[in-house]
């Protein structure tokens, strides 16, 4: 009777303290924005009395969790703006939404064109088309693409190899690298095969779907989600001990989100998938693996970034600990704080000016500091911190991967 | 000052009367010693009874009860939510008591509908899934405070002067003959005399001890009920168990919490003036619910409150369960030889609009006037007519629900800052309060824009609309001792469930303004 | 992840024992529920070289040896255990959950530790608000070093207790010190 004091919902765990709200990004920059606390909880106990009490103003919300991060009672706030966005909320320009958010869609479109695609891209018309019919901001940098995917790469060039290992790991290398950035899969690769692991890839990935959920789509969403799980449970049983990312938020949205957002029960997967500096962490550490790393030359000043998705799931001390393992390398941590840039948020026309107010200490930040380079685990935050500011961003598999 | 009639007691009763008489053009005052609903109008269930529950025993108040159900719902419709109701069986209740009970409520005149157990779990997922049975039945949720407020408006509107904080000190008798009152302005210190050829006692269970003033004697039973609520809607529908009445068996949606009750307890008259909730009866109540809902045992509970049921005794059943709730009007001159005086008593909170009908047509017949009543067919402000919304905003619908139409005297323009932001009160509706309400401090504020009755119970806001409420009414160094009283009166409810979450958010509230003092 | 103190419960405390340990020349890791509103505190612990781990919490039981806490597990950090020499469990009253309650018990949730309250629940409170409430001393018994009691007669070797998780009226700045002191 009474046994648990706490309600599914776990919204009324809320005790009104305010600290999430002191700590929402997007408060400190919009008067429109409810806050964290007033679209969470407090709305959601009128939501429940009749939908009509849905405010269009959580459209603002980054899903960055900092509120869930700085919440004393363990209310998962972001979760329960998510939730309401998804049951209430409206498209206010579907196509624009519709091609943001598509990145499986759009990236193999554009992939085979990628010079085109590219050139056309940065070229100022079409950025103020894109701007004026569709609503992409024109000061938005686009990253570019590439012509040879990932997935094409690593079946020509390394899938050969990854044989001669007697353990492996599935790698879900995601929409950037498979589109945008092969390198860093690359890289992983080598310091993979490095510590003695083999690769395979899933038979059919799809984007995780974070930028479905947050844009209206989570029909499509959860579609991508079943399929992906799917292609987990069998990688697993199939002998690979792990399925690595290399992004951040890929990472949060497999093991969370999924379940958290979409209702589905991952309980068995959800613990094996892993952002790849973690799991490389620990294999060091237990001594199951063992990697030599060398100086990358001159003391090399690192600026370390903490993306939101990396401060909720507490990981950054693994990236960092990684990282602090490369001989010579000056490691500052940032003070972690949002970029601004929130995935496909920052690309809206009606957002673009809150990304760049709310990513602007961080900019000033990094400018002070006067790194050689910066390092974060987020592909979005590497876009936003290159875009605003002058310095190269690379993740830190990648500075791994050239200290080996 | 000279009146025609005098009211004693701001309770549902009282102020239903005020609008009645003034309605037919009475030139009408209403004393209370503390603030509108002070008494079991706001220590209820928030229950618009369709009569069901008494369908079995007491077929007559059933039927007035159906009567004064449909009434309410258009002429009180902004204070309604017509929710629906359940009147469901358990695997250890007598299935075979549902027919009886069906017949009886038709026979009242009350719509029952036997439904399929299944589709009662889909319709309603937090219902308990052991339910063997369900009946539909007309009950809705009403806001005693809304509905309180809103009337009492209509009847200064026409006219009748209505004083809070005004208690009386004694009767004035002429020759045998009641012919006003003295009454104690509790503000000023002033004492007023105000005459009138009749004086009714709408005072509740007070109304014995006032009686007795004039050497009446009236049987009253203090029967105490106490409740529960918790922190979110549950149930849609109000959920009743189909059996006779007994303890904590009907679970209310009441806006945007639930509330559940209720016991029965005699107390005495004494405790009346300081009612609180004991551990047995939260431990009774929570133990009982959990058979209507299940999801109550991981719901928050938000506090606990006692009323004081105003029932005329009878002698032989001591929880008082069995009395007829029927509406009592005593006529003292033809009972008790002193003229001028009459009472009116018993009944319930959805039968109070027929219960001032009674004694507004008693009024009038001792006045020699001929004006009917027409209560049940005017609107109360508010529930008129359709809603013109100031904007698109949140705050706007929530006061929306609470005013009704009323909404069109906020200024929201400027003023739209939010200040209670777990039931989204606006400054400008605390203005239109003050300006417009007879809002004095922070309790009777809140009884008239739910501030503070959300899951913080003021904890967040507090300080701030004290501020704000000391500021509109000119006195703004009055601030900080509206906190202390209104803490405090938050803290009696808080204290009973004391536990778990609750427990959390009263070491934090002690954190925030235990030092005030 | 290897320390020489890990501190459970980073608010005032935790921060100020942290701090004291840090000039002490220690490895100090802090993991805290939420975000310590503690703000100068809290930027002192990290530029002295402190690891701040915010919005993570330590996973009830920990690995023990005899009565000495070897190493705890928190929520975010899974297989990865944090291991130190000595413990600081400062999680704070019922707020931060250091405490929880249930209709008729209160427990320190991490350890089972010894907690001393009042068992009638309807003596955890007083009706009038702005006294001193009975469940505002409630907390966990400790002896003459602070170190807090498995159970009767058991002492934790190496977990000490400071600020709002003792029974009594505390000092906060006061138990951090003396149990700052007692570690260097």
């Amino acid at each position: 009777m009474q046994e648990l004091d706490l309600s599914p919902n776990d919204f009324e765990l809320c005790l009104k303290c305010n600290l999430c709200t002191t700590v929402c990004p997007m408060m400190a920059a919009n008067p429109h924005y409810p806050g964290p606390k007033q679209a969470g909880p407090d709305g959601e106990r009128y939501r429940l009395k009749d939908a009509a009490f849905y405010d269009l103003t959580l459209k603002y919300c980054l899903n960055c969790k900092r509120c869930e991060v700085a919440c004393p009672s363990d209310v998962r706030v972001g979760d329960i703006i998510q939730n309401a966005r998804i049951r209430f909320g409206r498209q206010h320009n579907p196509i624009r939404d519709f091609m943001l958010a598509n990145t499986d869609l759009v990236g193999s479109l554009a992939s085979p064109l990628a010079p085109v695609v590219n050139s056309a891209l940065g070229f100022k018309p079409v950025r103020l088309a894109l701007d004026s019919l569709m609503g992409v901001d024109r000061r938005r940098v686009f990253p570019s693409y590439s012509k040879e995917r990932f997935s094409s790469w690593f079946r020509k060039n390394a899938l050969p190899r990854q044989a001669r290992f007697a353990r492996k790991i599935a790698y879900f290398h995601g929409c950037y690298v498979e589109y945008n950035f092969p390198q860093l899969g690359k890289d992983l690769v080598r310091i993979l095969n490095e510590a003695g692991y083999g690769v395979e890839l899933l038979p059919e990935e799809k984007c995780c779907g974070v930028a479905l959920l947050s844009n209206g789509f989570s029909r499509q969403a959860r579609r991508q989600a079943e399929s992906n799980i799917s292609a987990f449970r069998k990688a697993l049983s199939g002998g690979a001990e792990a399925i690595l990312t290399t992004g951040s938020t890929c990472t949060l949205t497999l093991r969370e989100e999924y379940s958290n957002i979409l209702g589905m029960d991952v309980s068995d997967v959800a613990s094996c998938i892993h952002l790849a500096t973690e799991w490389l962490y620990g294999k060091l550490e237990s001594g199951e693996i063992s990697l030599k790393f060398k100086s990358l030359g001159k003391p090399l000043r690192v600026a370390y970034h903490s993306a939101c998705h990396m401060v909720k799931l507490g990981w950054s001390i693994f990236s960092i600990e990684m990282l602090r393992r490369i001989p010579g390398l000056q490691l500052t941590p940032l003070q972690p704080q949002c970029c601004g840039i929130a995935g496909t948020f920052g690309f809206k026309k009606e957002n673009y000016d809150y990304s760049q107010k709310i990513g602007l200490s961080l900019f000033d930040e990094i400018r002070e500091l006067n790194p050689d380079l910066v390092a974060t685990d987020c592909e979005t935050c590497k876009w936003q911190i290159e875009m605003s500011t002058q310095y190269s961003v690379l993740n830190p598999v990648s500075l791994l991967s050239a200290a080996l | 000052m000279d009146f025609d009639v005098i009211i004693i007691g701001g309770g549902i009763t009282g102020v239903s009367t005020a609008r009645d008489c003034a309605l037919r053009g009475l030139k009408t005052v209403l004393v209370e010693r503390d603030d509108l609903t002070a008494g079991a109008t706001g220590r209820n269930h928030g229950l618009l009874h369709s009569g069901s529950r008494y369908a079995v025993t007491d077929r007559e108040s059933a039927a007035e009860c159906i009567r004064e159900n449909l009434i309410l719902k258009k002429i009180a419709s902004h204070c309604i939510e017509d929710t629906g109701g359940l009147s469901i069986t358990l695997p250890e209740d007598d299935l075979s008591y549902q027919s009886t009970f069906v017949e009886c409520c038709r026979a009242a005149g009350i719509d029952a509908r036997v439904l399929d157990p299944e589709e009662v779990k889909r319709k309603e997922p937090a219902v308990n899934p052991e339910l063997v049975g369900a009946v539909w039945v007309p009950d809705a949720s009403v806001d005693p405070f809304r509905l309180t407020t809103a009337t009492a408006l209509d009847a200064t509107l026409h006219g009748a002067v209505i004083l809070t904080y005004h208690e009386l000190v004694d009767f004035v008798i002429e020759s045998g003959r009641m012919v006003g009152v003295r009454v104690l302005d509790k503000r000023s210190g002033e004492t007023l005399t105000f005459n009138a050829p009749v004086t009714v006692n709408a005072a509740g269970i007070w109304g014995a001890s006032i009686a007795a003033r004039c050497g009446i004697q009236i049987s009253m039973y203090p029967a105490k009920g106490s409740l529960l609520i918790f922190g979110h809607r549950v149930c849609r529908m109000v959920v009743n168990r189909c059996r006779k009445p007994s303890n904590a068996d009907i679970l209310v949606p009441g806006d945007v919490v639930s509330v559940l009750g209720t016991t029965s307890s005699k107390v005495s008259l004494e405790e009346c003036d300081d009612i609180r909730v004991s551990a047995d009866e939260v431990d009774l109540l929570l133990k009982e619910g959990e058979r209507l809902s299940p999801k109550l045992s991981s719901t928050r509970v938000l506090r606990a409150y006692a009323g004081v049921r105003p029932l005329v005794a009878s002698d032989d059943d001591p929880t008082g369960r069995s009395i007829s709730r029927g509406i009592v009007l005593l006529d003292h001159e033809l009972r008790d030889g002193l003229p001028g005086f009459i009472t009116i008593s018993g009944g319930k909170l959805t039968t109070h609009r027929l219960m001032a009908e009674q004694a507004s047509d008693l009024v009038c017949s001792k006045l020699g006037v001929s004006a009917r009543c027409t209560t049940d067919k005017t609107p109360l402000p508010g529930s008129e007519q359709t809603v013109q919304m100031p904007d698109k905003s949140i705050s706007a619908r929530a006061a929306a629900t609470r005013h009704g139409s009323r909404i069109s005297k906020m200024d929201f323009a400027g003023k739209s800052e939010v200040i209670c932001q777990c039931e989204h009160v606006t400054r400008a509706e605390i203005e239109y309060a003050v300006q417009c309400l007879d809002v004095h401090n922070l309790i009777d504020l809140r009884r008239r824009t739910r501030i503070g009755m959300g899951t913080c119970q003021g904890t967040f806001c507090m300080s701030k609309v004290a501020t704000v409420l000391a500021e509109a009414l000119g006195t703004p160094w009055k601030a900080p001792e509206f906190v202390r009283e209104y803490v405090r009166e938050r803290w009696k409810g808080i204290v009973p469930v004391c536990w778990g979450e609750s427990l959390r958010e009263a070491e934090y509230m002690r954190k925030q303004y235990g030092n005030e003092i | 992840m290897r320390f020489d103190t890990v501190i459970i419960g980073g608010g005032l405390a935790g921060l100020i024992v942290g701090c004291g340990l840090l000039e002490a020349g220690q490895k100090v890791v802090a993991v805290t529920r939420g975000l310590s509103l503690n703000e100068a505190p809290r930027n002192r612990f990290i530029s002295l070289g402190g690891e701040y781990l915010p919005g993570d919490s330590v996973l009830p039981g920990g690995e023990w040896k005899n009565d000495r806490l070897l190493r705890v597990y928190t929520r975010n950090l899974g297989k990865t255990p944090l291991e130190a020499d000595n413990f600081i469990l400062s999680t704070g009253k019922f707020f931060s959950r250091g405490l929880v309650t249930s209709m008729d018990s209160v427990r320190e949730p991490l350890f089972d530790c010894l907690v001393d309250y009042e068992h009638d629940r309807s003596r955890w409170c007083t009706n009038e608000f702005f006294d001193r409430q009975p469940f505002e001393d409630f907390g966990v018994r400790v002896d003459d070093r602070h170190r807090v009691f498995l159970e009767e007669g058991r002492i934790a070797e190496n977990v000490y207790a400071a600020g709002e998780i003792l029974a009594g009226q505390i000092d906060i700045e006061e138990s951090a010190l003396f149990v700052c002191k007692n570690l260097i």
